[in-house]
């Protein structure tokens, strides 16, 4: 067969979200790929500048339908360093506890949706049911399931409601009860590693030449985790440890991103249940929150699935001059022709479903 | 009493009692030579007609209970998905008929079910077929027309030919060809054209592709399903369907209890269950319809009754291949006495078709170069060493045992 373009997407079942991977395949095999990214850009960061500090997290909220509240919380933090707020101790736990949260959740939809990618169904539906009891956890203290504004600049919304901790316990047992049932579906099964293992490798310094970060770069052995390396709230004072792949044959690869996800999400869990043991009472809110702000400010923080960064000037006035969100799958994505080549068609998906996709922090 | 010999008595019935008579009646209205009615008259009189009426009556017996088999195949599938994903899957129900007819009449009508009246799901089907029926036909702008039309026809008609191509019993059969076994192969064969056809039709690259990999496939695992089957086919010395299952009713190794093919020769069996999976594309070998990456494969560009013609034609084909399967292997419609041989075919085959479903909704599916891969480096051999073994057990071991006096094993 000659060698042709096939464009996937901007809707097609590979791309969860809108936009486009052009492929140049020669019969079966990937030849080139051109990723096609702006469908989805809302320009954020152009509205932020409209509206006043506080009012910014409805956006951010909307920034990752998967996993809002740490978006949420990157720019929160921005704007605390940029106010120079003291947020009370309380309510950084509770903050670590809702991020953690956040993260099992995200990573179960990333889980759910990578195995019908693989063509196998029954593993998404698994997982998002997982997902929704993480989402009723969420949900008790936020009142909402999917765009939870909880985290405020200064501490958070309000406090844990009454049985959280009893109720997140329940669930945390059960979920850790049911990946150990799911390892003899997935992880253990010769097909799902006939599929993952060896495709889609990138080696550690490739990745960082691309600029690829998160559970992606730990796949492939760096021991990188800004929750380690820039520590922000008190992930500098739980017990946790940064989860990676083994640098060997197979690092790397989809398998490898798969495992860490998975991993990451039993660190989650002991990282909650740390945060429950140490958490001291008091306020969940700064008592004093300026409205106005001048000067510059940046923090990066490990969201799902890398490394979030964002950037906010003041002016002086209520509105941030200027706010750059940086998105860890934007230079993900971009980097994927270094990761297609090679491969077969019926790998892209199963490529490009393991790095975790989301185009609604990628497009903004 | 067979099947055939009942559609012959039916078939003597309703010539003498209505056709005869009517088409005699036709002939007095009209003078002779310019209607046919008499010499049909005539001709069903006599013994071919008869035949020929007794054929269309079993064909059309055997492919009702095909297509009744079909529908619970269907219920079977989504029944055993759903609570194999912890759902609950079709439940249509009578109350949801009541709440239609609310809807509709805009007050509640007179006739009352028990509430939650549940286990009709199986009617999801017929709403199913309705839907497929109602869609608009499209042909996209630069497909070629008449190919695209014809893709389905051929999937279909070879798939429904299968219906009524294996037995259920000995004496439930509407075809009894010394070859039955071979042109049942030949007829799964001819659904790559019709794939290969429609894919190259629809003038779309996923479509192409997935025909492509479609006919890759099924080429390559005709080879050792066939090798497979030869084993079967040396020890009964027989394409027959009926020969094959006698044969293993006959291999008694003790206390009179049969062999069934599938213990003398496990590897074939292996071979034939991995290779009849590809044949009928199934979860793992679904690869011409990965939807991940081809959106629908060869199926993309195809709407309404011609895409549900697809879908049914699968499960034809996997009922098909369950009953070869059944045939070849599990001893066909043997079993105990009590229970009809035709019973205990279809229990075989839904044992069967149960497990499929089961791996169906529990694997992920294979790579294209990973199925060719298993296809032509591991179960070809393995299936020609199957036949090693059967030549062994068939020709060389007797010959040798008549010469030196082996006990009788095999």
């Amino acid at each position: 067969m000659a060698e042709m373009w096939i464009s996937m997407g901007p809707q097609h079942p590979m791309t969860h979200g809108l936009w486009t991977l052009k492929v140049k395949v020669d019969g079966e095999t990937i030849v080139d790929a051109d990723p096609e990214l702006g469908y989805l850009h809302r320009s954020v960061e152009k509205m932020g500048e409209r509206r006043k500090y506080f009012m910014n997290t409805t956006l951010t909220d909307r920034l990752c339908y998967a996993s809002s509240t740490t978006w949420t919380h990157c720019y929160v933090n921005t704007v605390e360093e940029l106010m120079k707020v003291e947020v009370p101790q309380r309510a950084k736990y509770i903050r670590t506890i809702m991020l953690e949260l956040q993260r099992l959740a995200s990573h179960l939809m990333w889980a759910g949706a990578y195995m019908p990618d693989l063509g196998h169904i029954t593993g998404a539906l698994y997982f998002w049911r997982d997902r929704e009891l993480f989402l009723n956890l969420l949900e008790a203290p936020s009142g909402s399931r999917l765009l939870y504004n909880y985290i405020r600049i200064g501490g958070v919304k309000r406090d844990l409601p009454d049985g959280f901790e009893a109720k997140t316990e329940r669930v945390m047992k059960l979920f850790e009860q049911r990946l150990d049932e799911y390892a003899d579906l997935f992880e253990n099964s010769k097909i799902f590693r006939m599929r993952t293992e060896d495709v889609g490798k990138f080696t550690a310094s490739q990745a960082q030449n691309l600029g690829i970060t998160g559970p992606n770069l730990r796949g492939c052995g760096t021991k990188f985790d800004l929750r380690k390396h820039d520590a922000y709230e008190i992930y500098d004072e739980v017990d946790w440890d940064i989860q990676t792949r083994e640098a060997g044959p197979g690092y790397g690869d989809c398998f490898s991103r798969y495992m860490v996800r998975i991993d990451e999400m039993k660190e989650s869990v002991r990282i909650i249940r740390d945060c429950f043991k140490k958490m001291p009472a008091g306020p969940t809110l700064a008592s004093q929150i300026p409205v106005r702000a001048q000067g510059e400010a940046f923090r990066r923080t490990e969201d799902s699935r890398g490394e979030a960064l964002m950037y906010v000037v003041g002016d002086g006035s209520d509105r941030p001059y200027r706010w750059k969100i940086k998105s860890p799958m934007f230079t993900t994505i971009s980097a994927c022709p270094h990761y297609l080549k090679g491969y077969k068609v019926a790998d892209i998906p199963a490529i490009m479903g393991s790095i975790d996709i989301c185009i609604g922090e990628t497009d903004k | 009493m067979s099947l055939f010999s009942f559609c012959k008595w039916m078939a003597e019935w309703t010539a003498q009692k209505m056709l005869i008579p009517i088409f005699e009646f036709q002939e007095g209205l009209f003078p002779p030579f310019t209607n046919p009615a008499g010499s049909i008259a005539d001709w069903l009189g006599t013994d071919g007609g008869i035949t020929t009426l007794a054929w269309l009556y079993a064909v059309n017996i055997a492919f009702a209970v095909g297509m009744t088999n079909l529908i619970l195949v269907i219920h079977l599938e989504r029944k055993i998905a759903a609570r194999i994903q912890d759902r609950r899957g079709p439940m249509l129900s009578f109350r949801s008929f009541r709440e239609l007819g609310e809807d509709l009449a805009g007050s509640a009508p007179s006739w009352k079910f028990k509430e939650n009246y549940a286990g009709i799901g199986i009617l999801q089907n017929l709403a199913d077929g309705i839907k497929a029926i109602a869609k608009e036909l499209i042909v996209p702008a630069k497909a070629d027309k008449f190919l695209f039309t014809m893709g389905p026809i051929i999937f279909i008609s070879s798939s429904v030919f299968l219906l009524v191509l294996f037995p259920l019993s000995d004496r439930f059969a509407a075809s009894s060809a010394p070859a039955g076994l071979m042109v049942i192969m030949a007829a799964f064969s001819i659904a790559p054209i019709g794939v290969l056809t429609s894919g190259w039709a629809s003038n779309n690259k996923y479509s192409m592709i997935g025909g492509m990999r479609s006919a890759a496939q099924l080429m390559s695992y005709e080879i050792p399903l066939l090798l497979s089957m030869a084993g079967v086919f040396l020890m009964a010395g027989s394409y027959d369907p009926v020969v094959i299952v006698e044969q293993q009713q006959a291999s008694s190794w003790f206390f009179g209890i049969p062999i069934w093919n599938f213990i003398p020769q496990f590897i074939g069996f292996i071979v034939f269950m991995i290779c009849i999976l590809a044949e009928v594309e199934r979860v793992p070998f679904d690869l011409p319809e990965a939807e991940a990456e081809l959106v629908e494969g060869w199926t993309t560009e195809y709407s309404g009754i011609r895409y549900m013609f697809f879908l049914m034609a699968e499960y034809i084909r996997g009922f098909a291949g369950a009953a070869v399967a059944t045939i070849l292997f599990l001893g066909g419609w043997a079993g105990p006495w009590p229970i009809p041989p035709e019973i205990w075919f279809l229990t075989k085959v839904y044992l069967i078709i149960i497990f499929w479903i089961f791996i169906r909704w529990s694997v992920p599916r294979i790579r294209t170069d990973q199925i060719l891969e298993l296809g032509w480096k591991k179960l070809l051999p393995l299936s020609l060493i199957n036949l090693l073994i059967v030549i062994f057990m068939v020709e060389i071991y007797p010959y040798f045992s008549e010469i030196v006096s082996l006990p009788e094993v095999f």
